[in-house]
């Protein structure tokens, strides 16, 4: 396994001084970035490589996929392991602190798309043969583009450090919401019509909602932007509306400490 | 007495003698002087030289439309190129490729000649090719760096899908019909009741119609292609709209699919071949008719639109409400003999040349045509034509 930093030290570092090692924890932050945007490349380019296995029934590049998600996991493990390593070593504190923790949080969050997208070309696998409708077809390549674009977006807006683009995501996330349920129905409507077995049926609804999911990762990576940037989640307004209801209401809800 | 003179007359031999030596000494001196700033102006003359020399090269570089990318013998990035600088800091796909370079400078600094082939899905789909060139002596561990190329190979890989695709698809289109033609003669031959020779007879005609058919859009084809200089006049784009519509309403109504031609600018021209221009839109309209269901309706529009440069164009645009396009093969209907569905199309009995014809024809006329389609919510349709301006028309005529 060799990373993007790797290729950049080719094996060639001098013994650190104190000084180096403040420049160092940047390099090391720079580092994570990159893998995270790496990571997030290799879901944003299974994505529609998924669609293509599904639509053309290619049993090679679902193997081909599945055998992928390794290295991403891979990585995602080393990435996480140097996000711990920081945290202890380095004790970070404000916005360094912030970026450790969301790189955390999005290792997470893109790993499992990834592992989503591996569903994908498995369930691809299940239903090996079957035709599907145009109309259907048509519907799963919008919801490939949906998702990959929600995913694209949300790494633009952590490359950028831009909360504005994290803060469309739920609204453009919608979209793909409302193809999933035309996608549902349409699977509906096709075993109406006795064109699509009830097994050939389920895989596709599952599949649908990988996809569906995928935007849902999309989105809450874009939360945790938010956080990185501005230092508020999303979660904070229910907390606050927790808040204002145990004090109107303080006879029923017993303080937490 | 003669001591002191003798050793007066060595002294003066001695000053003498190092006059001479000191005299040719800075004469040496000067002369040498001389050289060095001979030298010296042409060191900085080769200096010069070589700096404008080292811009000419780098703006070389910069102008090659593959990526280019030079890391040091640390294998630090020194030089890149503009077409590169899309793979360096970069994310989504190419963040793939980024990586794949940064290990491929690691191979070139080790000696190694690697290259890889990325294909990535996009959007746009494309594959590209990343090659490792050692440069310096390597081998002996003298190198001085890697050299990495990029290059979009997508174009020549369709190419190369088109070539290999072109016979097979030929000939399954001319021997299909031939060989069924031979098979339903021989039976017929050992058949005297009229009850299987009717049928037999019947589909033989079917078939040597096919073939026809076939082999005169070959020849349309090849005409077109020939480059017979295509006759200039200006037509009407309502008028090419109209009349191919109408040679399709016969057949469009057998399957009640409905043609309807939206009224576009009024004299909206093109400068042309009115016959090309008609048969250019029926086989397109031939195509969404075929592959729309009853009830559906299909749409012939035309527009002016202004490119970025400032020039006119007329689009004449064909929208069905059919089953679309799959996207992988979006890019290809337009090559001779494409098929997205075989089954499919021998049921339609079109000879899968309809669209190349049509390619031919915006090529013909300075123009293009364009796909856009959405699985199972139908397929536009544009041919783009440069319009004809009033003066240009004025000067035709």
């Amino acid at each position: 396994m060799t990373t993007a930093a790797d290729g950049e030290d080719m094996g060639m570092q001098p013994a650190m001084t104190d000084t180096d090692i403040r420049k160092s924890f940047h390099q090391q932050l720079d580092d994570i970035k990159h893998d995270i945007v790496r990571m997030a490349a290799i879901v944003t380019e299974a994505v529609p490589q998924g669609t293509a296995v599904l639509l053309d029934g290619d049993l090679h590049g679902a193997q081909e996929l599945i055998e992928a998600d390794d290295l991403l996991d891979t990585l995602a493990l080393d990435t996480e392991e140097r996000c711990y390593q920081l945290l202890a070593l380095q004790q970070p504190m404000a916005s360094d602190l912030r970026s450790i923790v969301t790189a955390l949080r999005m290792v997470s969050e893109i790993e499992r798309s990834g592992d989503l997208v591996v569903n994908i070309a498995k369930g691809a696998r299940r239903i090996y043969g079957t035709t599907f409708p145009p109309r259907m077809r048509g519907l799963i390549t919008q919801m490939g583009e949906e998702s990959a674009k929600l995913f694209r977006i949300a790494i633009d807006a952590y490359v950028e450090h831009d909360d504005g683009k994290a803060a469309a995501l739920p609204d453009l996330d919608d979209r793909l919401d409302a193809l999933h349920k035309d996608y549902i129905q349409e699977i509906f409507e096709t075993h109406g019509r006795e064109e699509l077995e009830i097994r050939a049926g389920v895989q596709l609804a599952l599949i649908g909602r990988y996809y569906e999911r995928i935007g849902d990762h999309a989105v809450n990576i874009g939360e945790r932007v938010r956080y990185m940037v501005t230092g508020w989640l999303p979660e904070h307004t229910g907390a606050a509306r927790e808040a204002a209801r145990r004090q109107t209401d303080p006879p029923h809800i017993e303080p937490a400490d | 007495m003669a001591v002191a003179i003798v050793a007066v007359g060595v002294v003066l031999l001695v000053a003498v003698v190092g006059l001479l030596v000191l005299d040719r000494r800075r004469r040496a001196a000067t002369d040498q002087c001389a050289d060095l700033e001979t030298e010296l102006e042409r060191m900085r003359a080769r200096a010069v030289a070589s700096a404008t020399h080292a811009t000419a090269l780098r703006e070389a570089l910069d102008a090659i439309p593959l990526g280019v990318i030079i890391g040091d013998r640390t294998g630090t990035v020194i030089y890149r190129n503009p077409a590169a600088a899309l793979f360096l800091d970069a994310r989504h796909g190419e963040a793939l490729v980024e990586v794949a370079i940064r290990e491929l400078i690691g191979d070139a600094i080790q000696g190694e000649r690697t290259s890889r082939s990325l294909e990535l899905f996009g959007p746009p789909r494309r594959v590209l090719e990343v090659q490792a060139v050692p440069l310096g002596d390597a081998g002996t561990g003298a190198g001085t760096g890697g050299l990495i190329v990029v290059e979009d190979v997508s174009d020549r890989r369709r190419l190369e899908a088109i070539r290999r695709d072109f016979v097979a698809n030929i000939s399954h289109e001319l021997k299909t019909p031939v060989g069924a033609l031979g098979l339903l003669a021989e039976t017929l031959l050992g058949e005297d009741d009229p009850e299987v020779t009717h049928p037999l007879a019947e589909r033989m005609v079917a078939e040597a119609f096919r073939v026809n058919r076939t082999i005169d859009d070959l020849l349309e084809l090849s005409r077109i292609e020939a480059g017979e200089a295509p006759v200039r006049q200006p037509v009407l784009v309502q008028q090419v709209l109209d009349g191919a519509a109408d040679r399709i309403r016969p057949a469009a109504t057998l399957r009640s699919i409905e043609v309807v031609v939206e009224p576009g600018p009024l004299g909206l021209t093109v400068m042309g071949d009115r016959r090309q221009l008609v048969s250019a839109m029926f086989n397109l309209l031939d195509n969404a008719v075929k592959y729309s269901e009853p009830d559906h309706v299909v749409t012939l529009r035309s527009s002016a639109v202004c490119a970025e440069d400032g020039s006119a164009w007329a689009e004449l645009a064909v929208v069905d409400q059919g089953m679309g396009i799959p996207a992988r093969d979006l890019e290809r209907v337009f090559e001779r003999f494409y098929r997205v569905d075989r089954a499919r199309s021998r049921g339609t009995g079109g000879t899968g040349l309809g669209l190349a014809i049509v390619r031919h024809v915006a090529g013909n006329h300075h123009g293009d045509v364009s796909v856009e389609s959405q699985e199972g919510s139908g397929s536009t349709f544009r041919l783009r034509l440069p319009a004809a301006l009033a003066n240009e028309e004025a000067q035709a005529g």
